[in-house]
């Protein structure tokens, strides 16, 4: 198919200082926990989305000197030598497809807690970050002040080296040089604090240094703040932003435009649940407006209606994406071939940076199974080989997230015949009714999108309305058979934290219920006073208390752990969901376990208290959402029952089962975990994953035995006795 | 070219899709012979511009009934020797044209939407593969062809003129098929894919609470409320209602769009929908390059003056 | 008791076409076949009657080339007991009508199910000169059947605007099924494999007769320029479209 000609305006190239872009597809600066030392992972990641289309890809925030070491969150380093050419892969791949590759020359100042290197990070004042709460910056003098600035210097030259073709002086999310431009972060009386020419002035001199040392041939990038939403302390856009444009636009080759602050950065990366796609734009309008540049900026944009009507309209010169380019990385390419339909568009639930916030962890994605899988399992998105035992016929039991994916990608791997057969009218299993929880409506993408690529496999069936018992799976004539049967809430108020049910908990009472009766089944919330028991810890126990509340309910939630829907804090949504549930007027109880729930009344026991004093909770209706449980039923009758042997008489080679009805988990996994038995299952044993490459040192055992000599010797020689 | 015209009519009304029939009957040259089967053939309103002679046929019922207007036709075709004979490409009319053309060995066409000749060959068009494609088809044989013509393409023969109005008589044999009576249809669930009118709406909404306004109104135009999307996600209405890709797809004969911007997805589920109208306050919105009528207007405003009207 | 079924292959277009360098049809690479929507509601229609009456066999018939048998295929798959192809290059719906002749004539049926129309033809034809063939009444667009089994069959027509037309027809006779009639039922795995080894009875049609119409040429429909916009304010607008929408309703 042929690219719509009013998307033409998104494939015209633009020129970034000394160097050409292909597109107006910029991938931004974003972590994916491979950094440096995996570089293999990290090349195969980017230039996925060079293949795809994008005109060019950055790495991570990349470290200048261990001073600026964010262990246990994977940064990019360009420390020495051996830096550049772990990244120089990353470059030569990119460029293989056309696309400029981009540095995020970072320093982190106080909010790097260095706790691989133990360096001492620098800062413009001495306090405490607000994001690390126990590291302290050393305070900078002048001489510290040309340090940092040369450590920014021999990164990029460094960086250059490496074949990158943009640097950035990276301020935004509150780093080093927008912590200068900052009164919050700098209450410095010298040349380097006060006015607004002076807060400017490192980051200016460092951008001068770097353009000197560089910027002959490579372009310099400026990652900004506009605004922290912290008022007169943190930066603001009148009052420091558009003025700093102004002052060193001649020098800056393109303008990287969002806005927040570190600790609240979900304000940037903003959930679907709180901000639709391109909240920023009113921002990074007002620096277009002052700026002779080309400025760039994310927006969760999947849209290419949006992404045109922000060029045209002025507020870019480049769409740049994060998220979208996670979700599908074939994002500009699709849309240039027509296929629109085809975009696996980001539902915006954050799962991935809450793996950057965990610490630790490589990149996972709702929508897109293959996410920082490209290099280790050699997954690739769009390509699919066919599989070696084709010649036979699947049937999926369960529609829900991974069965849908399952029979998708063994559809693509060209099985004869897949049936995916489901006991509801409609695809989705949870995600039929989640997406209906308050502010998760985009999360039906991930249902959307199966619908529409199975609706195009001709050779797999979506057969709805049909609940498959034993014996019809026996004797239905697939050869594999898989089950999906998702999972449900515990009805007993089984918890993580007692490993037992609640005295008095039975969600078959007409006051009791649990998450799928209310969503499904629509039973009834019996009158006002709600508390809904939250051991889960995700968005379950708060999508609902937010839904009850706006109801009219008076709301209590009630959690064992020291915090609300934890998970939610690793995926930026804590603080909004938080102001949300306060503004309602919703309870939230911390540190308490239920004891016994009887009618109208929830007893309760604080965690720490070692006598157990019973508290007391009024309560017309409580809701369980305590844990889930595998709906196993269905396999443990074909295993235990029927019996494997008696299903291979009929045919029947292979019984596998997938997602939460093996253990309940996120959405991201039980996707994963359906794509993963497809792209396996003409291995020897699907069942068991295949081992997948780790990209670690391997000891070179002579060499280290010489090494361990040479060490030994030296302490001998050094008089330990 | 002598045009033949099988007026059609449902309880003593006749359908406009007759007065169509003789509108392109008398571009095509006329004389336009116009026939009335019923039981009061003379209560039926036939005198337009263009039609030259009004038939009455007389038969038992007021209703209609295949064998009865098979076997009026055949002897309409023996007696009158028409060159073309023109009939609506209706419920009623595919249950007994084809069955005479295959008797009479005629030519035949159906859902015909375009006309012209050459000479004195007719040269009809019609769709084929789903409507993807158009065609324009002869028809070699010597006798005459019964073309069965498409709904509101032609205009509407207007009021006038003055045909002569005869008689005749067919003696008919019982028919097989008997009308029994007529019944309003159940009220099923709601089945957006067989609506003749959806009015559909689409984040341009706004809120959840303002779905009641658009239901009042398609209640009042007689439309079905089908909706985008974004809405059936956000849990505001059911997806029995979703138009779209991973939704349903719908032809309905009229599709009115309201506060829907036309992503990819949705025009997919209802792009092939006879006459698509949108109204969106967005000039750019994609929808407008999908739609045969469209108005950059406030929905709302809209809304409540169509409101007025019904 | 018998039931025949008369089916079709259709061939539907994605959003793009090419045609063949004579003009006169598509290249066949863009077509993707599968069995007409309404000839699946006719034969579930059938196995219905078969279910209710407790016994019956139901017949699957097809006019065209060797690949249309995906649509018998489908219909044994589904449960139908038999199927015929009449092997045929039949496009028009009386020469059609013609071919299915051959198979349905000898097979004596109680009733003729066919589906209202294909999706990719939309003749709305063939069901009807077929009971003109077969001496039989037509009872055209059937949405709710009712039969004993023996003795006159209640239909209710669905005509336009939704209003029913109830008819009694003496039977044997053609019914023509609307969509909506039933939810056609899918077929197993098993199913499917066994309609895969099942013998499909192949008949040569008459072959004879004219075509009901030729085709000259064939063309893709002129590209709309997008929407005509309405001008002048709300209540202008309203009117307009009020308009409009009367006309299309008729």
């Amino acid at each position: 198919m042929a690219r719509n000609p009013k998307y033409d305006i998104l494939f015209e190239p633009i020129k970034l200082g000394p160097k050409t872009m292909k597109n107006r597809f910029y991938q931004i600066p974003h972590c994916n926990g491979f950094g440096s030392e995996k570089p293999l992972s990290q090349a195969y990641f980017r230039s996925l989305k060079a293949e795809g289309g994008y005109g060019a890809c950055c790495t991570e925030y990349c470290s200048i000197s261990p001073e600026s070491d964010d262990t246990h969150r994977v940064s990019a380093r360009l420390w020495d030598d051996d830096d550049v050419k772990n990244l120089s892969v990353m470059c030569d791949m990119l460029h293989g497809y056309g696309a400029l590759a981009a540095a995020e020359l970072w320093y982190g100042g106080p909010h790097a807690p260095c706790m691989e290197s133990r360096c001492v990070p620098r800062g413009p004042s001495q306090i405490p970050s607000d994001f690390e709460h126990l590291t302290y910056p050393k305070q900078m003098d002048k001489d510290d002040i040309r340090a940092v600035q040369k450590m920014y210097v021999d990164a990029a030259i460094r960086a250059r080296k490496a074949g990158f073709d943009i640097v950035y002086v990276y301020g935004s999310h509150s780093y080093l040089p927008q912590q200068f431009l900052t009164p919050y972060y700098n209450k410095r009386t010298d040349e380097y604090g006060g006015s607004f020419e002076n807060r400017a002035r490192f980051w200016r001199e460092t951008i001068e240094m770097v353009k000197d040392a560089v910027g002959h041939d490579t372009a310099i990038a400026v990652r900004m703040s506009t605004d922290m939403f912290m008022g007169e302390p943190g930066t603001q856009l009148e009052r420091d932003c558009l003025p700093f444009v102004q002052m060193v636009d001649d020098i800056v080759d393109v303008w990287d435009i969002n806005v927040s602050g570190i600790s609240e950065w979900g304000e940037d990366a903003t959930p679907s649940r709180f901000y639709p796609s391109g909240r920023m734009l009113p921002w990074q309008e007002a620096v277009k407006k002052v700026s002779k540049k080309p400025v760039l900026g994310v927006g969760r944009f999947t849209n290419p209606d949006l992404m045109v009507d922000a060029i045209k309209t002025g507020k870019l010169d480049i769409i740049a994406t994060c998220r979208p380019s996670i979700s599908d990385p074939w994002l500009p390419r699709k849309i240039d071939e027509g296929r629109l339909d085809d975009i696996r568009e980001c539902i915006g639930c954050n799962i991935c940076i809450s793996r950057w916030e965990i610490g630790g962890p490589p990149l996972i994605c709702t929508q897109n199974a293959t996410a920082g899988e490209e290099y280790r399992r050699g997954w690739h998105p769009e390509i699919f080989s066919k599989a070696k035992n084709a010649d036979n016929d699947v049937l999926v039991i369960g529609a829900g997230p991974a069965g849908m994916e399952c029979a998708m990608i063994l559809g693509k791997r060209g099985m004869r015949r897949v049936h995916l057969v489901e006991a509801d009218k409609d695809m989705g299993g949870i995600m039929s009714w989640i997406p209906q929880l308050p502010g998760l409506g985009e999360w039906a993408r991930v249902v959307n999108y199966r619908k529409i690529q199975i609706g195009k496999l001709k050779n797999v069936e979506f057969v709805p309305n049909k609940r498959l018992s034993a014996n019809d799976i026996k004797t239905y004539g697939a050869e594999i058979v898989i089950v999906a049967t998702g999972s449900y809430w515990a009805t007993d108020g089984l918890n993580g934290a007692s490993h037992d049910a609640i005295p008095g908990a039975d969600a078959s009472l007409a006051w009791q219920l649990t998450p799928e009766q209310i969503m499904v089944e629509g039973k009834k919330v019996p009158g006002k006073k709600v508390v809904i028991i939250d051991n889960d810890g995700y968005f379950m126990g708060v999508s609902l208390a937010e839904k009850l509340a706006m109801e009219g309910k008076q709301v209590t939630i009630m959690s064992h752990q020291a915090h609300i829907a934890k998970y939610m804090d690793f995926t930026l949504e804590s603080p909004n969901q938080n102001r949300k549930l306060h503004k309602l007027g919703v309870e939230i109880v911390t540190e308490h376990l239920p004891t016994r729930l009887e009618p109208g009344k929830v007893h309760a026991a604080h965690v720490f208290d070692e006598e157990a004093h019973d508290k007391v909770w009024e309560a017309d209706a409580v809701v369980l959402v305590t844990q889930r449980r595998s709906n196993e039923a269905l396999y443990r009758e074909l295993k235990d029952k029927v019996g494997f042997g008696a299903l291979k008489k009929e045919g029947i080679s292979a019984v596998y089962r997938i997602g939460d009805c093996v253990a309940p988990r996120l959405i991201a996994d039980v996707v994963f975990d359906g794509h993963r038995l497809a792209r396996e299952i003409d291995s020897a044993n699907p069942e068991e994953p295949l081992p997948y490459k780790r990209e670690r040192r391997v000891i070179d055992l002579m060499g280290a035995k010489a090494e361990i000599d040479e060490h030994r010797a030296a302490l001998a020689a050094a008089g330990a006795r | 070219m002598r045009v033949l015209v099988i007026a059609e009519h449902l309880r003593g009304q006749v359908r406009d899709v007759t007065y169509e029939l003789i509108a392109a009957g008398h571009l095509l040259g006329g004389p336009v012979l116009v026939a009335a089967i019923g039981s009061e053939p003379a209560a039926l309103d036939l005198t337009r511009v263009g039609v030259d002679e009004i038939v009455h046929v007389p038969v038992a019922g007021p209703d209609f009934e295949s064998d009865v207007y098979q076997q009026v036709l055949a002897a309409l075709i023996a007696d009158r020797r028409p060159d073309v004979i023109l009939v609506g490409f209706t419920v009623n009319s595919i249950g007994y044209a084809p069955a005479v053309a295959t008797k009479l060995k005629l030519g035949f066409a159906s859902d015909v939407f375009a006309l012209r000749q050459e000479g004195e060959t007719i040269i009809a068009t019609r769709a084929f593969y789903g409507s993807k494609v158009h065609a324009e088809i002869d028809f070699p044989g010597p006798g005459p062809v019964i073309l069965m013509l498409r709904p509101t393409v032609w205009p509407l023969a207007a009021p006038g003129g003055a045909p002569k109005v005869t008689e005749m008589r067919v003696s008919l044999t019982a028919s097989r098929a008997r009308h029994v009576q007529f019944a309003e249809p159940p009220k099923a669930d709601v089945d957006i894919g067989s609506a003749d009118f959806l009015l559909s709406i689409g984040r341009g909404i706004g809120e959840k609470e303002k779905i009641a306004l658009f239901e009042g109104l398609a209640e009042k135009m007689g439309a079905t409320l089908a909706v985008s999307r974004p809405l059936v996600d956000a849990g505001w209405m059911p997806s029995s209602r979703q138009v779209g890709q991973s939704g349903r797809t719908v032809k309905p004969k009229v599709y009115l769009a309201l506060g829907i911007s036309g992503a990819v997805q949705h025009l997919a589920g209802m792009k092939a929908s006879g006459t698509i109208i949108a109204i969106n306050k967005d000039p750019e919105a994609a929808i407008f390059d999908a739609a045969h009528y469209g108005a950059v207007a406030d929905l709302f405003e809209v809304a409540r003056e169509l409101e007025k009207l019904y | 008791m018998k039931l025949v079924v008369c089916v079709k292959l259709v061939k539907i277009l994605g959003d793009e076409v090419e045609f063949k360098p004579d003009g006169m049809d598509v290249d066949p690479d863009y077509l993707e076949a599968a069995l007409n929507e309404w000839d699946a509601c006719a034969l579930e229609e059938a196995l219905l009657i078969r279910e209710r009456l407790g016994a019956a066999e139901v017949v699957a018939v097809t006019a065209g080339a060797s690949g249309s048998e995906e649509a018998l295929r489908r219909c044994l798959a589904m449960g139908a007991d038999r199927a015929i192809r009449v092997e045929s290059t039949a496009e028009d719906p009386l020469s059609t009508a013609r071919e299915l002749v051959a198979a349905v004539t000898p097979e004596s049926p109680d009733l003729v199910l066919c589906g209202v129309q294909s999706s990719d033809s939309v003749q709305g034809s063939t069901g009807t000169a077929l009971s003109e063939l077969l001496g039989l009444p037509c009872v055209a667009v059937v949405k709710k059947l009712e039969w004993a089994g023996s003795g006159p069959a209640t239909a209710h027509r669905e005509l336009e605007g939704g209003l029913i037309d109830i008819v009694e027809v003496d039977t044997p006779a053609v019914l023509t099924i609307q969509t909506g009639i039933n939810q056609p039922r899918y077929a197993t795995l098993r199913a499917i494999k066994v309609a895969e080894q099942q013998e499909i009875v192949v008949i040569r049609g008459p072959s004879d007769g004219p075509p009901a119409y030729r085709i000259r040429r064939m063309f893709a429909p002129p590209k709309g320029h997008g929407a005509q916009m309405l001008e002048g304010g709300p209540d202008e607008i309203a009117k307009q479209i009020a308009g409009i929408i009367r006309e299309r309703l008729k």
